[in-house]
């Protein structure tokens, strides 16, 4: 591994050591007879239902729309306009199948934009590697 | 071009730009949509804003035979302020995120409501516009259904103890506006006078309409570092 690659590998584990589970144990992935019923529905609850959680107030503001949050938007309306996804899937993808860490560590219509990567993919309309090859041209536009 | 803005950011492009690009090209390239499809929902969603909704109110402040209509049948209502919830959209379908149930909530002077969604954003797009970001905010869909009344107060909506409030949350089929109750000082206002004073905010059920403010509590902006281009023609400034 050359200096400058190990270096971009140390950067990227202490990047991802930020996004560990919300309760730190000396061990994760725990024995099975160290979740309870409590941890077991709090585990097992999706991240989006997160009506009534205790939080602190913060300062309310507004937002500008970045062009690229618009231009996903009208990206999954027409996804959905097509029939690529239903309503149902859609919106299982973009709450649920994120995860927590996903869920609340991206904006908004980060985790839209992601999801529609997604369905592209595992509905196999794009293969992985022509994902890859077009964000791998999209960068060179702007090198 | 940009000279005035300040230097890092402004050239560089962001991951998620760099893959919502990726994305909508590949989709297009793969017949998933059309640049067209794209490009009129785009212009579609541009036609969109609080307008429609507040006229709703505003009218039906003015005729009790519409507010009975409003409360009774949302959609039905919103066709005699231009919003038709099927045959507007460009798929003439309806919304293609599936929902075509507008309630109007009616406040009293003891009894006010208030909107949220707690499992995602729901928000009666079509005759409301684009949500703002704070309503998308895991703090807001949190606290307000168990906090209503301090989180109110946030907004700088100060209800007596004795005004009881209702939370709406939204789902996937159902989406809310708030009719506040018509404040004093506005007798014999004409319906667009009246329209003016119902805010996004007051429709949400965050504010409540006062005489000569037209405009949403101000707030701090977090600017856009590449925002939204309105280039089709009507730019409000």
């Amino acid at each position: 591994m050359s200096s400058s690659t190990r270096e971009k590998v140390m950067k990227h584990l202490d990047a991802v050591g930020y996004l560990q589970p919300a309760v730190h144990k000396p061990q994760h992935a725990p024995y099975p007879d160290e979740i309870d019923h409590t941890m077991y529905r709090a585990y097992t609850r999706s991240a989006h239902d997160v009506g009534g959680e205790p939080d602190v107030p913060m300062a309310w503001e507004e937002k500008e729309e970045e062009q690229w949050e618009l231009n996903t938007f009208a990206t999954c309306e027409c996804l959905a306009w097509r029939g690529v996804w239903n309503a149902e899937e859609r919106r299982r993808r973009q709450n649920v199948d994120v995860g927590q860490t996903q869920y609340l560590g991206l904006p908004y219509y980060g985790r839209w934009l992601l999801t529609a990567a997604r369905i592209m993919v595992d509905k196999q309309y794009v293969t992985l590697t022509e994902l890859v090859n077009k964000i791998d041209e999209v960068k060179k536009r702007y090198e | 071009m940009s000279e005035h803005k300040a230097a890092p950011m402004v050239d560089e492009v962001s991951d998620f730009e760099v893959l919502e690009m990726a994305v909508r090209e590949l989709a297009i390239e793969k017949g998933l949509f059309s640049a067209d499809d794209h490009r009129r929902w785009t212009e579609y969603i541009h036609t969109l804003g609080p307008l429609p909704a507040a006229r709703l109110v505003a009218k039906a402040w003015l005729d009790p035979e519409y507010r009975k209509l409003a409360v009774k049948d949302g959609v039905k209502a919103s066709l005699e302020v231009g919003v038709d919830w099927i045959n507007d959209m460009p798929t003439h379908f309806g919304t293609p995120s599936d929902y075509c149930n507008l309630r109007v909530l009616e406040d009293t002077p003891k009894v006010k409501h208030v909107v949220v969604c707690t499992l995602c954003s729901c928000y009666p797009r079509p005759i409301l516009g684009q949500s703002p970001e704070w309503y998308r905010t895991p703090n807001y869909r949190r606290r307000l259904v168990r906090w209503p009344r301090q989180v109110l107060a946030e907004f700088g909506l100060q209800l007596p103890a004795d005004v009881e409030i209702r939370v709406a949350d939204s789902n996937q089929k159902t989406r809310y506006i708030v009719m506040p109750v018509r404040p004093e000082g506005t007798e014999g206002w004409s319906e667009e006078q009246l329209a003016e004073i119902v805010t996004r905010d007051c429709l949400i059920g965050v504010a409540v309409p006062r005489p000569g403010v037209t405009a949403n509590a101000l707030r701090p902006i977090h600017p856009a570092v590449h925002p939204v281009q309105h280039d089709h023609g009507h730019d409000h400034g």
